[in-house]
C-alpha cells in the first residue's frame, strides 16, 4: 500500500509553517511552498509526491502508478463542496472504510436519521469488482430513511451506489432530494497513521442551495461521530481478510467484495490474514 | 432564546439536553467550531471574548457558562430541576456543578486531543479524568446507599445534566467507563428520562422500546 | 455490562424475566463488543446491526433479513452463571461445586484498583483466604473485600459489609474501601514501605 495516494490535510488550512502528521508510521510535514503550491516532505527531508484535489492535499510514501481517482461530480457547476473536517479514530483505516460501505447498521447507529426500526431489511443489491477501473462498486442499493439529508423534508427511500477506488477511500452516491436525476456525493478519505489509528477526512459534493455550510458540516459530522464509538470497539482491531473470524450475510456483499479486493491486491496495512 | 451551538460539543449538548427535558424551545445558531474555528472569529469573540461555546442569549441576558445556562433554563421553566428543597440538596447541586468543570477540563481535554487532535498532555488529562470519575462513582454509591438515584436527590437536577455529557463521552478520549458500575446505572437513568435527547457518541437505548413491528400494509 | 473472567471478556446481562447470562463479549458478525448492546425480552442484541442472541448463545434474529432463521452456526460462547446473595458468579470451564457464600455479609459495591493482590494485602495488613476474601475491622464492623485479579497490577474488589450494618456504617465502609485502594495503589507504585 506504499504506492497509493492518501489524504494528508485540508488545502484551505495549510500555512507556511509545517503541519506535522504521519503516513503509515512515517512522520511527514505538509505546508504551502513559496509558489503557493502544497508541499509534503518526509521527516528525512525527502519531497513526496503531491496532489491537491477535492479540497484535500494528497501524498504518498512511494511512487503511485496511477493518478488519483476521478470524481466527475466534483467539476459539476452548482454543487456545493463541503470540507467536513478531520476526525481521528483509534481503529484500522480499513475498518473505517468498511463501516462506511455498510447500511444494515443505519437503524441502530444512526437512529431516526439514516434508518429506523422496523425498517431494517436490506434488499438485495448488485456488487461487482470492475476490472477496467479496478474498483469495487455496489449499485441498486435501497434503504428507507427518516432523514436522508439536510435537504430532505421527511422520510424517503434512498438509493445508493458505493464505490471503492483506493484501499482507504470510499465514495458514496445517494439520492439527491432537490434534484432527483442527480446523485449527491459523499466521500470518506482515510489517512492511515498506523495500522490501528487513522485520520478520517469526509468530503461532500452536493446539490443543496438552502442549507448553511455549517449545518451541512454538522450533519455529516453527526453521522461520522455516531460510527466512531463502534469503530473503536471492534475486535480484532485489524480487519480480518480470511474467513473464519467474522460471518457476513447477503446484506454484507459490498464488504465481502471489499475484503476480497484488498486481499487480491495485498492491501494489508490495517488487516490481519490468518484467522485466529 | 438563542443558543450558539456546536453539535459535537458536550457543553453545548448540556444546554440542548436541559432544554429538551424541560420543554424549552431553543433557537439554534450553529457555530463552525471544527474545522472552521468560528468560535474564535470576530463575530463570536465580540459576544464572548473567552472564545468558548455555548453562548446563550435571551433578550438582554448573555450567558457564557454552561452551568449558568442550565440554572437559567430550570429557573425559568422547571424549578424542580434546581434541587433547592433542602440546604443539603442545594449544597450538593453546587458541589457537583463546580465539579463538572473538572470533567470538562480532564475528560473533555482528552476527547479534544484524541478525536480532534487538539494539543494537550494526554496521559495527564486521562489520569485526571480517571480521578474525577472515581470521585463521581463514590458519590453515586453513597447516594444510592441513601436510596437516591441521582447526584443531589432521588430526582435529577441541573447537577446531573452538568456532569452527564463528558462522563458519557469519556471513551472518546480513551478513558474507559467499564470500571464504574454506579456511573453506568446513573447514566442509564439519565438516558431513560422522558424527553431525553442524544448527541453523536451517545447511543439511543434501544431496550427502552420493544421491537417494533411493521404494520400491515406498511412498506 | 462488560466483565472479565480468566477465559476472556464477557457481556454480563439480565433478561427481562430476571435471569442473568454471560455471553462472550464479541458479536461474530463484525466483532463489535456485545457489552455495548441492548436487552429486549430474553435476548441480547448487538448495537451495530441488531443481531440478537438467546441466553443459550444461539443467534435468534438478523434484522437485515427479518424472514431468515439464522443458522445454528451463528452463536456466541456462553459461560455458566450463578446468582446467590446478591453476588453473580461466572464459571470458567465446568464448575465442580457451588460458588462460595459469605455468611453474615451483604454486597456493598465493586471498585477496580490499579494494584495487585499483594499490594492490597500489604495495604490492608491482612491476607485473603482461599476464596479471595479478605476481612478487615472498621469501628467494630466487619468489612470484607473479595479480590479478583484482572491483570497482575489490577484487581477487581467487591466490597461486603455485615448484613446488619447501619446506613452510616455502609457509607463509612465505602470510604474505607476508597482509602484501602489509595493505600494499595501507593504500595503498588512505590513498593512496600516499612
Amino acid at each position: 500500500m506504499l504506492n497509493e495516494w492518501y489524504p494528508v490535510g485540508l488545502f484551505s488550512q495549510l500555512s507556511k509553517s509545517a503541519y506535522k502528521t504521519a503516513l503509515m508510521g512515517e512522520p511527514i510535514e505538509v505546508s504551502i511552498a513559496a509558489d503557493g503550491n502544497a508541499k509534503v516532505t518526509s521527516h528525512t527531508g525527502r519531497e513526496l509526491p503531491v496532489r491537491v484535489r477535492y479540497g484535500h492535499v494528497w501524498s504518498s510514501l512511494g511512487a503511485p502508478q496511477k493518478e488519483l481517482f476521478a470524481i466527475p461530480e466534483a467539476d459539476q457547476p452548482g454543487r456545493r463542496f463541503v470540507d467536513v473536517g478531520v476526525v481521528r479514530v483509534r481503529c484500522s483505516p480499513l475498518r473505517a472504510v468498511e463501516n462506511f460501505l455498510d447500511i444494515a447498521h443505519f437503524p441502530f447507529v444512526h437512529t431516526d436519521i439514516l434508518g429506523a426500526e422496523p425498517h431494517t431489511e436490506v434488499q438485495n443489491y448488485k456488487v461487482e469488482i470492475r476490472d477496467v477501473e479496478d474498483e469495487v462498486w455496489a449499485t441498486q442499493v435501497k434503504f428507507y430513511q427518516p432523514q436522508a439529508a439536510k435537504s430532505a423534508s421527511g422520510g424517503i427511500t434512498t438509493e445508493y451506489m458505493y464505490r471503492v477506488p483506493a484501499p482507504t477511500c470510499s465514495v458514496l452516491y445517494k439520492t439527491c432530494p432537490p434534484r432527483p436525476s442527480e446523485w449527491d456525493v459523499i466521500t470518506l478519505f482515510v489517512q492511515p497513521l498506523a495500522e490501528d489509528l487513522c485520520d478520517v477526512w469526509p468530503w461532500m459534493a452536493l446539490f443543496d442551495d438552502d442549507t448553511s455550510m455549517t449545518d451541512l458540516i454538522h450533519f455529516q459530522q453527526t453521522i461520522f461521530l455516531q460510527d466512531r464509538s463502534i469503530l473503536e470497539n471492534q475486535i480484532p482491531r485489524l480487519l480480518p481478510l480470511d474467513p473464519g473470524m467474522e460471518i457476513p450475510t447477503r446484506a454484507d456483499l459490498t464488504s465481502v467484495a471489499y475484503r476480497r479486493w484488498l486481499k487480491r491486491h495485498n492491501y494489508t496495512y490495517g488487516a490481519q490474514l490468518v484467522a485466529q | 432564546m438563542k443558543l450558539y451551538d456546536y453539535i459535537l460539543s458536550p457543553s453545548c449538548y448540556k444546554v440542548r439536553l436541559m432544554a429538551a427535558l424541560t420543554g424549552v424551545k431553543l433557537d439554534i445558531r450553529p457555530v463552525d467550531f471544527h474545522p472552521g474555528g468560528e468560535h474564535r472569529g470576530p463575530e463570536l469573540m465580540a459576544l464572548n471574548p473567552a472564545g468558548s461555546i455555548p453562548i446563550l442569549e435571551d433578550g438582554n441576558l448573555l450567558l457564557t457558562e454552561s452551568s449558568a445556562m442550565l440554572v437559567y433554563l430550570a429557573a425559568k421553566s422547571a424549578p424542580e430541576w434546581l434541587g433547592g428543597a433542602t440546604a443539603d440538596e442545594a449544597a450538593r447541586v453546587q458541589q457537583w456543578l463546580s465539579f463538572s468543570h473538572r470533567l470538562t477540563a480532564s475528560l473533555g481535554g482528552a476527547r479534544l486531543h484524541e478525536m480532534l487532535r487538539r494539543p494537550g498532555n494526554i496521559a495527564t488529562l486521562q489520569a485526571q479524568g480517571i480521578a474525577a470519575l472515581r470521585e463521581l462513582e463514590a458519590g453515586l454509591v453513597e447516594q444510592s446507599l441513601c436510596g437516591k438515584r441521582f447526584l443531589a436527590s432521588d430526582r435529577p437536577t441541573v447537577a446531573d445534566i452538568a456532569c452527564f455529557p463528558y462522563v458519557a463521552l469519556a471513551p472518546d478520549g480513551g478513558v474507559s467507563l467499564d470500571p464504574y458500575p454506579a456511573i453506568r446505572l446513573w447514566s442509564r437513568a439519565v438516558r431513560a428520562l422522558d424527553a431525553f435527547i442524544e448527541m453523536p457518541g451517545i447511543h439511543r437505548l434501544h431496550e427502552l422500546k420493544p421491537e417494533p413491528q411493521i404494520a400491515p400494509g406498511e412498506e | 455490562m462488560p466483565a472479565r473472567t480468566s477465559a476472556g471478556s464477557i457481556a454480563l446481562w439480565r433478561s427481562d424475566s430476571g435471569r442473568p447470562a454471560a455471553s462472550a463479549d464479541r458479536c461474530p458478525h463484525r466483532g463489535m463488543r456485545l457489552s455495548h448492546g441492548f436487552v429486549r425480552g430474553e435476548a441480547l442484541s448487538c448495537i451495530y446491526h441488531g443481531w440478537s442472541y438467546a441466553q443459550a448463545g444461539n443467534c435468534l434474529r438478523i434484522p437485515a433479513h427479518p424472514g431468515l432463521t439464522p443458522p445454528e452456526t451463528i452463536r456466541v460462547a456462553t459461560q455458566q452463571i450463578e446468582e446467590a446473595d446478591g453476588v453473580i458468579w461466572v464459571a470458567v470451564g465446568e464448575p465442580t461445586d457451588q460458588p462460595p457464600r459469605f455468611d453474615g455479609f451483604v454486597p456493598l459495591r465493586s471498585l477496580t484498583a490499579q494494584a495487585g493482590i499483594a499490594a492490597i494485602e500489604a495495604a490492608a495488613g491482612a491476607k485473603k483466604n482461599a476464596n479471595g476474601f479478605l476481612r478487615q475491622s472498621l469501628h467494630s464492623e466487619e468489612i470484607g473485600f473479595l479480590l479478583v485479579e484482572q491483570e497482575p497490577d489490577q484487581t477487581l474488589v467487591h466490597v461486603f459489609i455485615g448484613d446488619n450494618a447501619t446506613p452510616l456504617n455502609r457509607i463509612l465502609a465505602s470510604r474505607a474501601a476508597e482509602a484501602l485502594r489509595r493505600k494499595a495503589e501507593g504500595v503498588q507504585t512505590n513498593g512496600i514501605s516499612a
